[in-house]
């Protein structure tokens, strides 16, 4: 199931976002949380350090846009972006998609 | 087309949940799978300001075939403020999956940048459990009213369609 969670700056997506995942998770569920912020923002309410917010990787943009030809598989997609994160939510950076001249 | 991030990536989560800073309408021009998803949620505030944009996020949300849209309210603090959601919820025509109360906690841990402790936050806890349960319900299509709506919603379609046909005749 995926789930979109839109709304105008400041009305609470990203705290709203995080606590979904959790509820989730804590359900045994495995839960995969996408960020399009270039802020590391839902990192932080997953309770990820500043530090170690910094360092998730960034999607490519290629990997969002595409299906990736079948040279890399949804494992592998988050083997190599995916963070764990201690609320046991998967992170992916996905905020290549709003940089400039993405759209 | 099986796109990595669409039907995919359901191998290896059961849930993915997309944080749609960056807007439906960015993301759907880009032209990637994010933008598509089972269940919408748009969060408000009890602001005229919040909702905005909500009427286009809405349409755009149909035109991807998104099948269930939801408002959510959040940081509702008095009566009034869940008066406001249950009202542009019926303007919209988007039913509400939950209000969320305005918590000092949360406030709090934005201030400090800590998260807040399982015990913190109780509140809104609890609305973020109802609103896991009316989308589980949605899923399931078992919500009050919900099969109505769908085939409304459907025969809505077919209206519209069938008038721009007429009307281009």
């Amino acid at each position: 199931m995926k789930i979109g969670i839109v709304g105008k700056g400041g009305v609470g997506k990203t705290t709203t976002s995080a606590l979904l995942c959790q509820v989730y998770a804590r359900r045994g569920q495995r839960v995969l949380a996408v960020d399009t912020d270039s802020n590391p923002n839902l990192a932080l309410s997953l309770g990820l350090s500043p530090d170690d917010a910094d360092r998730v990787p960034v999607l490519p943009r290629s990997l969002v846009v595409g299906t990736g030809n079948g040279a890399i598989t949804p494992a592998d997609l988050l083997r190599d972006y995916g963070v764990a994160t201690p609320s046991s939510v998967t992170l992916l950076n996905a905020m290549a998609i709003t940089q400039a001249g993405a759209g | 087309m099986r796109s990595l991030l669409g039907a995919a990536i359901e191998e290896e989560a059961d849930v993915t949940l997309v944080d749609m800073e960056a807007g439906l309408e960015h993301l759907s021009r880009s032209g990637g799978t994010l933008a598509y998803a089972d269940v919408l949620l748009m969060i408000m505030e009890p602001s005229r300001k919040s909702i905005l944009t909500a009427g286009r996020t809405i349409a755009l949300a149909h035109e991807l075939g998104i099948p269930l849209v939801y408002g959510v309210g959040n940081k509702a603090r008095m009566p009034e403020d869940k008066e406001f959601f249950e009202s542009v919820a019926a303007e919209y025509n988007v039913p509400l999956a939950g209000i969320i109360p305005h918590d000092p906690d949360v406030i709090e841990a934005d201030r400090s940048g800590e998260n807040m402790s399982l015990e913190q936050g109780l509140p809104v806890r609890q609305a973020v459990d109802a609103i896991v349960a009316f989308v589980d319900k949605a899923i399931a299509g078992e919500n009050p009213g919900q099969a109505e709506r769908e085939a409304l919603l459907k025969e809505r379609e077919r209206v519209d369609k069938r008038l721009a046909e007429l009307s281009a005749e």
